[in-house]
């Protein structure tokens, strides 16, 4: 059961590992993870973890590891008491710091805080010292065994517990637990290495209600009831080495269900569900028969199991041998449009089971790797499962995401390297976070950052062939199976560890092509290209001048060189030419086949071969162009404007066959409102071979271009005869057929037309009656009786396209909105939502699909003044309880009133429940939509904007949500929306003599703070080991007394106890400790100091003057000079163990603190009396470690 | 008796069907009924030896006669319905019989007394005419069991269902209208009277009864309702759902053993779910899934070893 490794870690220095360097001091080998009990009703988690270790270096005295909201007990190795301080900086990033308010600051503080607690950088949050007993033992690199006692109570982030409030047990209510997060996260459940680049080999045990199941990674070795037989224990065994960060847990009264395909394959869902369970994964075995047939692998672990749980934090997250996924993609045979994107989430999680899970990666500058792979692998799935032209479009879109993405924000770096420590060098200086860690990441460029990999693989494919690419994989896959079966070396595992580096080797040895240079502009550097092409026709040289400028000078922008394809359609065929792209603005001669002359009557030849009839009298009749087409592959990461005459993009969309192109040429045709642009779209309407999503686009740009003719349209309303024409009866033209959705193209085209129909406006820029009447009567005849497919879907897009239909209201000087004097199309749009609104209650649809439209077109009605903007319906529609595409809606609804009507009530109410709500997503999501749609911006002015929401804000990201990394980084978003990097202007004159702690070359100083507090800036540390935890002056005039008091129930006094212990962990130095340490690893252990004793503010500012400290105690006070950074000399660490008594007597302080929360003053004291009587010795006292998340340490008694 | 009974029936038919002197039918039949019954009384009197008798005791004997006749046709009826049924059988006559106090016994030989006298037919008369005009179709014959001398059917038109189909609505237009409008009115008067009933919230201040809106109510476990298909969806489902299955069955296993394959799947999929709500108490049956979900819980060991307690 515990792998005793061969000494892996002298192997593993003889060798010289290969590429990866262990930022720790020891290797982990075998971790067992025992939860003894989980309680439901009160949310709390109790067991034990044991880590096997061997040392790599004689001197290893500390171990760090990572823990976060567990509450520790106890820490032994190898059944020796040791001792241990506890410290994460990152739940308070900033302290003592009332005024400082600037976002710049920060995010300097909270990367360098991130940075101290970081495994890649040898760093943890909990800090054990090695008994002295066994520095003997550990001088002889011999293995430790770490065992730790924690329990979680009522976690806030890592594990979320779901426990409706009905009768019944635990298991008849449908509780469960699962864990969750975002990237490394597991630290939060359990002591660990949080990091994806220490593998090694798991035993996980989990006692659980006999009524339920416990899914986690790797093999179910057996189940077995407990003596009592009440409950029963799952023992796990995952034996192919992998990361803490890939553990994952899922417990609930689960059902099973046993793929009829695979055996090894187990899908659990939450009680009722299993018929739909059986739908969604019938369709599993297909993706991994594809993924092992493109691999040429098998699937590397012995089992998968699927969980889809209630309340989850992301759609889809995968981990070692098991997915966890949202139940909301659970989906009966009824439903169309949930089945592709289900199908999606399927095969997106299997192809991170392989690269992500399986293989994963050496550090965070590596994580491009693993989601290129995976995403590109996924691109293959999708081309294979849904076809070309669907494949096209998703990268033409994800192309466009990114595209706007870069250009809006400065640009996404996949492979940030962080050298020299020079500000200058910081990669991402456009933004308002750092990319140094995956934590201080924007959710949304952490989302545009996996799509630029999986593009960026693409563009490789297309350099090296995608035979090759294949074989890529599979050496990384085989190479990382054969060492995944070496048991006892563990040294051999980094081969399981992908890097960059590792990467690009592999490649240049299976494919024998250079690619750096592409690397290298992709990669290594941040930005796309802008392309503006033009063209003129020579008739003398029969020349096609063809001029492409580059915009490179805008934010988000690179420049590129190198060749770049260009596809000329000419009348005797279409041609591809490779341009080498070397200047800014170059004109490019392209030699034309054709004569201008055209043949009557001979067919075109197209890109593939096909010959076409065109008729050409649109064209010029001195030039044989009919279109031009700049990069059609994609193969640059780009954005290109081109332009060319209305009649070539016209052509293209017609002729073109390559939907990216059709799709461009409508995009384009909105610029030329012209009766052959409407032809053009009308007759692609039309054509049942052409792709669907085409089609749908053609119906908006068709409304958008009726609109702009609006004064010269004739006939009906632009789609109406045509919808008409394929939808509606023969005899009875203006009713619809009954539904029948079996041909899904023309579902989605039937669902589309009328929303882009209602877009449609008539002169006075009203939608017409004609239309209004049209869609009232879809909705009126619709009937789906004898249709396959549920139409909730269609009926929803119905409302949408109700409320696309809706024009400002004109309103005569702001009249309140009454009933009497509602517009009767409004009311005849009004009776039909509050039908649908009603009968969703009755009848609720799938997903409640017309419940959200229904709540988006009342917010319409609303916004247009129609009805009074109110926001209680929204608000009790966002109410917990509600499925959660509702309290989305509606919440999105309360966002824009906020905006509209800048309610400081309702911004209050969105705060709150950024704060209290039960779901993890649901406050990431209120966040996210704060954010892109902002009550103000930070240049403008707001009656919303002041003191106290500033206070709130930074408040919320700089403590209020440290058990949430994605939810923290959202605060940060929001806080940059409104007030952006500087200080808030809506905050008063910073005191004179405050010092700012800014980065020198940004001028991000708020224009009201004179420059002399510039004079002090420090120039924050870019290297992780050296901490960039920089205090501000304390502001003689803050309350911080007050504060103080309160803050000392929770975290610093806990730090300032830790901060102390730290010096007291200390070994004592000898003589070669300088030599074997690492000059880094001293400076991190010193780096971790200053967070953690923030609750004194410890460092001594260099410019001298004496701060004013906060009454953590005065005691501290001798401390608080020790620990800076120029002096911190290594303290005695008293090595007389723990007494036994003294821990028992901790141990019940600590349950009484816990209990008695409210006399936690008193205990405090008494506390305090306690330790000073009982110890003389002892140099200074301290606070008690009041909090849950404060440490214990045995040795301190003495 | 029994006898008499019959020629008594037989006698009111016919006199009905001639009994062209009344106007009423039912006074008719009565009348008939009478006379034939006089014509028994009498007859049994001339058994009995009487050579004449007045009117006044020939009536009152008739009088009795026919009571007593009704009793039993009464007292048969409450006993055939007292056990559920709507036609008397024999033995509820028999019990009538009884309980009237009547020898049952005796009535066998009663019938087959030699001095007995029988009673002609009442006279067939005319068939009675009636009017062209009236006749809608053929008059059905007796059925075998029925003695041609009771009366016939009588026109189809009195008894055979015609169903009238006005203008049968065969026009697409007008049914799909019809159908719509009638969803559309039960869904509203629903709605309207779930929100009458219920808390209701609105879009207006000034008027709240105008666009009712059913309150929002949490569910404690939101998804089954967002997830899980309507009962009615769920039937449809099921419908589609086999035939689907149907489908995809013939042509999976065409090379197979359509029936061994598809029932050995059904037998798994039925241990699974028995599986899965037993906890994992393994089906009796070889069962060729062998996932570690599946397997039984163990039995905790009276010394268990612990794992990892720590070496």
């Amino acid at each position: 059961m515990t792998p005793t490794g061969l000494e892996p870690a002298r192997m593993n220095r003889k060798k010289g590992d290969k590429g990866f360097e262990s930022p720790r001091p020891y290797k982990l080998t075998h971790q067992v993870v025992c939860i003894n009990n989980i309680n439901f009703q009160r949310k709390s988690v109790v067991g034990f973890v044991e880590l096997t270790i061997f040392p790599t270096v004689a001197n290893l005295n500390r171990i760090k590891l990572n823990s976060k909201q567990c509450r520790i007990y106890r820490v032994r190795i190898n059944d020796l008491e040791a001792a241990f301080i506890y410290n994460d900086p990152t739940l308070e990033v900033c302290h003592n710091e009332s005024k400082q308010r600037n976002l710049n600051y920060f995010s300097n503080a909270y990367a360098a805080a991130v940075s101290a607690v970081d495994p890649d950088a040898g760093n943890g949050e909990l800090c054990i010292k090695v008994p002295s007993e066994l520095w003997k033992h550990v001088d002889e690199l011999k293995v430790l065994k770490i065992h730790i006692n924690f329990s979680l109570d009522q976690p806030k982030g890592g594990l979320h517990f779901v426990v409706p409030s009905v009768e019944g047990s635990m298991a008849e209510r449908g509780a469960h637990v699962f864990s969750c997060g975002y990237q490394n996260s597991t630290r939060f459940w359990f002591p660990c290495v949080d990091s994806y680049s220490e593998l090694c080999t798991w035993k996980l045990e989990f006692t659980v209600d006999a009524a339920m199941v416990a899914v986690s990674n790797g093999d179910l070795v057996e189940t077995v009831y407990t003596h009592d037989m009440r409950k029963k224990t799952f023992h796990y065994m995952l034996t192919i080495p992998t990361a803490a960060s890939n553990i994952s847990l899922a417990i609930g009264p689960f059902e099973i269900l046993v793929d009829p395909y695979m055996h090894e394959v187990t899908h659990f869902c939450l009680p009722q569900l299993l018929p739909l369970l059986k739908h969604t994964t019938s369709y599993l075995h297909e993706v991994f028969e594809f993924y092992e047939e493109i691999l040429t692998c098998r699937y590397p672990y012995s089992c998968f199991k699927t969980v889809f749980i209630d309340e989850a934090y992301v759609e889809v997250a995968a981990y070692a041998s098991m997915s966890i996924f949202s139940t909301n993609l659970l989906h009966s045979a009824m439903i169309i449009d949930e089945t592709p994107l289900t199908r999606r989430c399927l095969a997106q999680s299997l192809a991170q089971q392989f690269f992500g899970c399986f293989i994963s990666r050496m550090s965070w500058s590596d994580e491009w790797v693993l989601k290129g792979i995976s995403g590109y692998i996924y691109g293959l799935w999708m081309k294979k499962t849904f076809g070309v032209n669907e494949y096209r479009h998703w990268i033409k879109e994800e192309l466009d995401k990114i595209v706007a993405y870069e250009l809006k924000t400065g640009g996404v770096l996949l492979h940030p390297i962080f050298g020299g420590g020079k500000e200058k060098d910081n990669p991402a200086s456009h933004l308002h976070f750092s990319i140094k860690h995956p934590h201080t990441l924007s959710w949304e460029y952490y989302t545009m950052f996996q799509c630029k990999a999986h593009l960026v693989m693409r563009l490789i494919e297309n350099r090296i062939s995608m035979e090759f690419m294949l074989q890529v994989f599979n050496k990384l896959l085989s190479l990382a199976s054969t060492a995944s079966s070496q048991k006892f070396q563990s040294h051999m595992w980094s081969q399981m560890l992908v890097s960059t580096s590792g990467f690009l080797k592999s490649i240049s040895n299976v494919s024998g092509k250079d690619i750096q240079p592409l690397i290298k502009q992709w990669v290594d550097q941040s930005g796309v290209v802008k392309f503006y092409g033009s063209f003129a026709f020579n008739r003398k040289r029969n020349v096609l001048e063809l001029e492409i400028k580059q915009d490179y000078t805008s934010p988000g922008t690179q420049k590129y060189v190198g060749p770049l394809k260009v596809t000329v359609q000419e009348l005797d065929g279409s041609f591809n030419h490779t341009l080498q792209i070397e200047e800014n603005s170059l004109k490019h001669d392209i030699p034309c086949h054709s004569k201008s002359r055209r043949n009557k009557k001979k067919k075109i030849p197209l890109m593939n071969g096909e010959e076409v009839d065109m008729d050409l009298s649109a064209m010029d009749a001195d030039s044989p162009l009919l279109w031009i087409r700049i990069d059609p592959d994609m193969s640059v990461l780009r954005k290109v404007e081109f332009e060319q005459a209305d009649f070539m993009w016209q052509y293209q969309l017609r002729y073109e066959r390559d939907v990216v192109a059709q799709h461009e040429s409508i995009l384009a045709l909105e610029k030329f409102p012209t009766p052959a642009s409407r032809l053009a779209l009308t007759d692609i309407l039309e054509q049942e071979q052409c792709f669907y999503r085409v089609r749908m686009v053609a119906c908006f740009c068709l409304a958008k271009i009726a609109n702009s003719m609006v004064s010269t349209w004739t006939g009906p309303p632009a789609m109406k005869s045509l919808f008409t024409r394929m939808f509606c009866c023969k005899t009875c033209p203006n009713i619809v057929k009954t539904n029948n959705f079996m041909s899904f193209q023309s579902y989605f085209l039937q669902k589309t037309m009328p929303v882009a129909m209602a877009l449609l406006r008539d002169v006075h820029n009203l939608c017409p009656k004609e239309v209004l009447t049209f869609i009232l009567d879809l909705i009126k005849y619709n009937d789906n009786r004898k249709n396959k497919f549920s139409d909730n879907y269609y009926r929803a897009e119905m409302i949408d396209a109700l409320a696309n239909s809706v024009t400002p209201a004109v309103s005569v000087n702001n009249e309140v909105r009454t009933l009497d004097n509602l517009n009767p199309d409004v009311r005849l749009i009004l009776e039909e939502i509050t039908r649908f609104l009603n009968m969703e209650k009755l009848l609720p649809s799938y997903r409640h699909t017309i419940t959200v439209s229904c709540l988006r077109a009342i917010r319409v009605l609303q916004k247009n003044g129609h009805v009074p903007s109110d926001p209680t319906l929204f608000k009790s529609y966002a109410e917990y309880g509600h499925f959660v595409d509702i309290r989305i809606a509606a919440l999105e609804a309360v966002v824009d009133y906020t905006k509209v009507d800048r309610s400081y009530e309702e911004l209050q109410w969105l705060l709150s429940m950024i704060q209290n709500d039960p779901v993890p997503y649901v406050r990431h999501k209120i966040l996210n939509m704060l954010t892109k749609n902002p009550p103000f911006t930070k240049n403008m002015e707001s009656p919303l904007c002041n003191e106290a929401l500033v206070d709130q804000l930074w408040k919320l990201m700089n403590s209020g949500t440290s058990h949430d990394w994605r939810l923290r980084c959202g605060a940060v978003d929001l806080y940059f929306t409104l007030f952006g990097l500087s200080r808030p202007s809506c905050l008063p004159l910073p005191e004179l003599g405050l010092v700012l702690n800014l980065k020198e070359k940004k001028a991000v100083l708020n224009p009201t703070i004179i420059p002399e507090a510039m004079a002090g800036s420090q120039e924050p540390a870019i290297n992780p080991s050296i901490h960039a935890q920089l205090l501000g002056f304390q502001n003689p005039f803050s309350s911080s007394q007050d504060e103080e008091e309160i803050d000392m129930d929770t975290v610093h006094d806990s730090q300032a106890f830790i901060s102390h212990h730290l010096n007291m962990l200390e070994r004592p130095s000898t003589p070669g400790l300088s030599k074997f340490r690492p000059a880094s690893s001293r400076s991190a252990l010193i780096a971790q100091h200053s967070p953690g004793c923030d609750g004194t503010p410890a460092t001594k500012s260099p410019w001298g003057i004496e701060f004013a400290r906060k009454g953590a105690g005065k005691e501290q006070a001798p401390l608080e000079m020790s620990l800076h950074p120029a002096a911190a000399p290594l303290l005695a660490f008293p090595k007389e163990s723990a007494s036994a008594k003294h821990g028992e007597h901790h141990h019940h302080h600590h349950h009484e603190h816990k209990k008695k929360k409210k006399k936690h003053k008193h205990k405090h004291k008494h506390k305090h009396k306690h330790d000073s009587k009982d110890k003389d010795k002892e140099p200074f006292t301290f606070p008690s470690p009041a909090s849950g998340r404060s440490a214990r340490s045995p040795s301190l008694s003495d | 008796m029994a006898d008499t009974m019959a020629t008594a029936g037989a006698g009111s038919s016919g006199t009905r069907s001639g009994g062209k002197q009344s106007t009423n039918p039912a006074d008719n039949y009565h009348l008939a009924r009478r006379r034939t019954l006089q014509v028994v009384v009498s007859s049994l009197l001339t058994e009995a030896g009487f050579e004449s008798a007045e009117k006044a005791s020939v009536e009152t004997l008739t009088e009795m006669l026919q009571s007593y006749i009704s009793e039993i046709g009464r007292s048969a009826k409450s006993y055939c319905e007292h056990t559920a049924r709507t036609q008397p059988t024999l033995s509820d006559i028999v019990v009538t019989l009884v309980e009237m106090g009547f020898n049952v016994d005796t009535l066998p030989a009663y019938a087959k007394r030699s001095q007995r006298m029988v009673i002609t037919a009442p006279p067939v008369t005319n068939q009675p005419v009636t009017p062209k005009a009236l006749t809608a179709g053929q008059n059905r014959p007796h059925p075998p069991h029925i003695p041609s001398h009771f009366p016939e059917f009588p026109d189809p038109h009195t008894y055979i269902k015609t169903p009238t189909y006005r203008e049968p609505v065969s026009d697409y237009q007008v049914l799909r209208e019809k159908a719509a409008s009638q969803r559309r009115d039960v869904e509203r008067a629903l709605t309207r009277f779930m929100a009458k009933t219920g808390e209701t919230q609105s879009l207006f201040t000034d008027d709240v009864s105008t666009f009712p809106l059913i309150a929002a109510r949490p569910f404690t476990i939101p998804y089954l309702t967002a997830l899980l298909p309507s009962e009615l969806e769920m039937q449809q489902m099921e419908e589609t759902d086999s035939s689907e299955q149907d489908e995809q069955t013939d042509t999976e296993n065409l090379p197979l053993h359509i029936t061994d394959d598809s029932g050995a799947e059904k037998e798994n999929t039925s241990a699974l779910q028995q599986n899965a709500s037993l906890s994992g108490s393994r089906n009796g049956e070889e069962n060729v899934i062998d996932n570690p979900y599946l397997r039984p819980v163990k039995k905790p060991k009276i010394r268990r070893k612990k794992p990892h307690c720590g070496a």
